[in-house]
């Protein structure tokens, strides 16, 4: 018959990303070749599978209508099979270039990932026309920029793709195709530069998503737990970003990036603690606005951390530290308080932190409201209540902002987590406790690893050549290396003579 | 182990064992200023001034006084007067009486440095009169007094009427070689507080006093400044002629000495100091436009000053206190041992002292 001559001639080779997936699973069920009986057999009880069957042309077709893009399974399958002749069902063929299948295994899989799965006589063949429902391309709600591109990524994992390969015209760009979850099947793209990184990175993101056994994995951040090297540390190991441009920025320094698929945000590693300090704006600005900015952001962290214990342990132990001006109006605002210091604080640092996670889980238009009630409520009332003084109000609620400043948010609220730790010290034993914690904190951000690399690149292990990128932005012709810690074995990045 | 409930515990007990704490701010009482009395019986008599913020009452500050045979005494005395637990960390100002001073101030002092926290950067002050007064008394038109004589004695020392007198420098001065502390003087004048002069100590012994209208003089013999203002007479309007009057501002001054072994053994030291300031008053029928003319009021001022320049010398050397530091430069003019061979304060009095003080104006207005 001349149409499964045409599905003979037009199959095309199994492809190399087909086969990485074939590793993934277990070999028992691949040995059994693709029947319609099995395969319905496999998805009993699915009552969203489609299966039709067109006796003329001893076809049938299994498919989860709602995987597929309707458009083309209407004019390219399922019309020429109702009316046409053999000849334009080869026409169809033609056009739609199907993969023939050998094992059941494949075939299902191929289902489930939106393939319309055809079965002529002994034979099985999948057309691709994956199309599921997909959020068009908008502003990332987390990382907003002013200026630079706007666009980030979607759960999407091809969108996402698209999106990194539309700014990286090189065929270096390489992807690993891999993936987790047993029940999930999740798809993860580890995608890296040849050439300018090394491949070590490459290996050992590869072997750690792989040695992942579980049910599912739902999002790049919990990805990303499961590949810690330290799994007890409150510090996310890895960045991720949802913005395209600083993931490419990140691929081109040579590191690596992991686009897992129904998550925005994409991983890059190996990661240092500084990188999470920095935002795409930094480069698309003036290098001394920049500059200022980063700057800024690192004496956020100091005061998002400090401020509140601080208070706290001045006006505990420290009276001598507060000028004398601010004393007088520190005691009377103070007097009035019928708590220490150290529940005073917590008691408006819980407060705040409640205002934030309402504010983040309802939705926009009652998001308002909360902050509205919220501001009377702390700012106002609760001094002239006598619950709080004005001046801790003020210690509290810059560091809440100072906190909001760091660009990523899994660390911003890693830092804000900290800062109750401190607070408690700071009212145990004043200066002596906040510094007790602080080197608590340095202690541990320098046993972190990220990927085997050091967590504190490039403070420790010291390189200062690398300062001009993290704790400033030097100007282009300054940064010439690609860093430290992606031990790149294509070092140079920028050849622009001055 | 079991190590949940251990940090459980530690996190619990975190949280809680804090209020058990009684130092909380509004419960401490901060000493701000203290002044200290010669009492009968070598006894010292305290003041301590405590500002408090309390909105419900309207006083603004705590007096509390007591007598004993030391400091520390008299404040177990007159801690039993208060709710606020004492504490000497913010404590700004130190006026002690002139009659103590006379005395001795070294128990005062040494028990001062012993307590650690009291910042070195605590004010040493002298009062003419009785310190207790001074400070218990409410000035209508200032601040609460012990602010006031806070801020009286950092706007003056900023512009060089009086020495920057801190414990710090104090003590430096106390201990290097050469050199005699000093301190300012205060004094009650009706309404206000004035600035007396400034106090020369020897060792911790109150000798002599320079008064106001040399202050300026004394920083510019002292050493290296910025700032300060100054009006000098430059002549007597006798039988008719009109008098000369300069006032200038802004005045740079920077002093070198030099230390000279004349024949026979007498050391020759010879302060060199030059002064540049912007004429901001001049009365007197000179053009300072003209520059013949300038030069010769600018020598006028530099004699007259150097005249008064010796003078104070010579009356430091009387009282035998070296408040201008002349000893560290003899000190270093020499070597050690012959330092440690000579007995300064005696030898003091024998050396001669030359001041040749140059004024210079910067500029003297829009005004020909």
């Amino acid at each position: 018959m001349t149409f499964s001559k045409a599905l003979r001639n037009m199959i095309v080779k199994e492809s190399a990303s087909q086969t990485n997936q074939d590793d993934q699973s277990p070999p028992e069920q691949d040995s059994k070749p693709p029947t319609l009986a099995h395969t319905l057999e496999e998805f009993v009880d699915c009552s969203d599978i489609t299966h039709r069957t067109f006796p003329d042309h001893q076809i049938d077709l299994v498919y989860f209508d709602q995987l597929t893009d309707k458009d083309k399974l209407s004019r390219h399958i399922l019309s020429p099979l109702l009316s046409g002749s053999d000849e334009d069902v080869a026409k169809m063929v033609k056009h739609l270039q199907p993969f023939k299948t050998t094992s059941s295994k494949t075939l299902i899989l191929d289902v489930l990932s939106g393939g319309i799965a055809v079965f002529h006589g002994p034979d099985a063949y999948v057309f691709d026309v994956y199309s599921p429902e997909a959020r068009a391309i908008s502003q990332s709600e987390t990382e907003t920029v002013i200026t630079g591109p706007h666009d980030a990524f979607t759960e999407q994992i091809n969108t996402s793709l698209a999106m990194i390969r539309a700014r990286l015209k090189s065929s270096h760009l390489k992807v690993i195709k891999l993936s987790v979850g047993e029940v999930s099947k999740t798809d993860v793209y580890l995608l890296y530069i040849k050439d300018i990184v090394n491949m070590k990175f490459v290996e050992e993101a590869k072997k750690r998503i792989q040695q992942i056994e579980v049910d599912a994995i739902l999002d790049t951040n919990m990805l990303i737990q499961y590949m810690d090297d330290n799994k007890y540390s409150i510090f996310p190991q890895y960045l991720t970003s949802e913005r395209p441009d600083a993931i490419v920025s990140k691929l081109v320094a040579g590191r690596v990036a992991g686009i897992v698929d129904g998550s925005p945000s994409v991983l890059s590693l190996p990661t240092s603690f500084f990188e999470f300090f920095s935002s795409s704006d930094d480069y698309y600005q003036r290098w001394i606005l920049g500059s200022a900015i980063r700057l800024l952001r690192f004496i956020a962290f100091v005061i998002t951390i400090s401020f509140t214990a601080l208070y706290v342990s001045v006006t505990t132990f420290h009276y001598e530290m507060i000028p004398e001006n601010l004393l007088m109006t520190l005691t009377e605002s103070r007097s009035r308080v019928p708590f220490p210091p150290l529940y005073e604080a917590l008691l408006m640092e819980v407060t705040i932190e409640l205002l934030r996670e309402a504010g983040a889980r309802l939705p926009t238009k009652i998001g308002q409201t909360i902050g509205i009630v919220g501001g009377i409520v702390i700012g106002q009332a609760a001094v002239q209540a006598g619950l709080t003084s004005n001046i801790l109000i003020i210690a509290v609620a810059s560091s809440a902002i100072a906190s909001f400043v760091i660009p990523s948010y899994v660390m911003s609220a890693s830092i804000r987590l900290i800062r109750f730790g401190l607070i408690m010290l700071a009212g145990f034993l004043g200066n002596l406790g906040l510094v007790f914690g602080i080197a608590a904190i340095v202690i541990h951000l320098s046993g972190l690893t990220s990927m085997g690399t050091s967590y504190l690149n490039p403070v420790a292990p010291f390189k200062p050549k690398d300062w001009k990128d993290i704790f400033i932005r030097a100007p282009f012709t300054a940064l010439r290396e690609r860093p430290s810690q992606s031990s790149s074995p294509n070092v140079m990045r920028n050849k622009t003579k001055e | 182990m079991n190590r949940l409930p251990i940090s459980l515990l530690a996190i619990l007990m975190l949280v809680v064992l804090p209020g058990c704490d009684y130092r909380i701010l509004e419960r401490i009482g901060f000493t701000y200023a203290a002044s200290y009395d010669a009492a009968p019986q070598n006894q010292v008599e305290i003041t301590v001034s405590i500002p408090r913020a309390e909105p419900t009452i309207k006083v603004k500050r705590e007096l509390h006084s007591a007598i004993g045979q030391s400091s520390k005494d008299a404040r177990i005395k007159f801690a039993n007067e208060t709710d606020l637990l004492l504490v000497n960390g913010q404590i700004r100002v130190l006026l002690y009486s002139e009659a103590l001073a006379r005395k001795d101030l070294s128990n005062e002092i040494n028990s001062i440095l012993r307590d650690t926290s009291i910042s070195p950067l605590v004010k040493i002050t002298l009062v003419n009169g009785n310190a207790k007064e001074l400070l218990s008394k409410n000035y209508k038109q200032h601040l609460s007094t012990d602010k006031y004589i806070n801020r009286l004695l950092e706007k003056s020392s900023s512009n060089h009427r009086i020495p920057r007198t801190t414990l710090y420098e104090f003590e430096r001065d106390y201990y290097d070689d050469g050199i005699d502390p000093i301190a300012p003087i205060l004094k009650e004048a009706g309404e206000d507080i004035a600035v007396d002069g400034i106090a020369l100590f020897q060792d911790y012994k109150y000798i002599a006093k320079i008064s106001n209208r040399d202050a300026l003089l004394f920083s510019i013999l002292r050493g290296k400044f910025k700032k300060g203002d100054m009006s000098l007479v430059l002549s007597r309007g006798e039988d008719g002629s009109s008098s000369e009057y300069i006032m200038f501002t802004s005045v740079l001054s920077n002093r070198k000495v030099h230390v000279e072994r004349r024949a026979g053994g007498t050391i020759h030291v010879t302060i060199n100091a030059n002064f540049k300031g912007s004429v901001h008053e001049y009365i007197g029928n000179k053009k300072l436009s003209v520059d013949a003319q300038r030069h010769e009021v600018e020598s006028k001022v530099s004699e007259i000053m150097t005249e008064s320049a010796n003078r104070l010398v010579k009356q430091l050397q009387l009282h035998k206190v070296d408040s201008l530091g002349i000893g560290i430069h003899v000190r270093n003019s020499m070597s050690y041992e012959a330092w440690k061979k000579l007995n300064w304060r005696e030898e003091y009095q024998k050396v001669e002292i030359e001041c040749k003080l140059h004024f210079k104006a910067k500029d003297y207005g829009k005004i020909r």
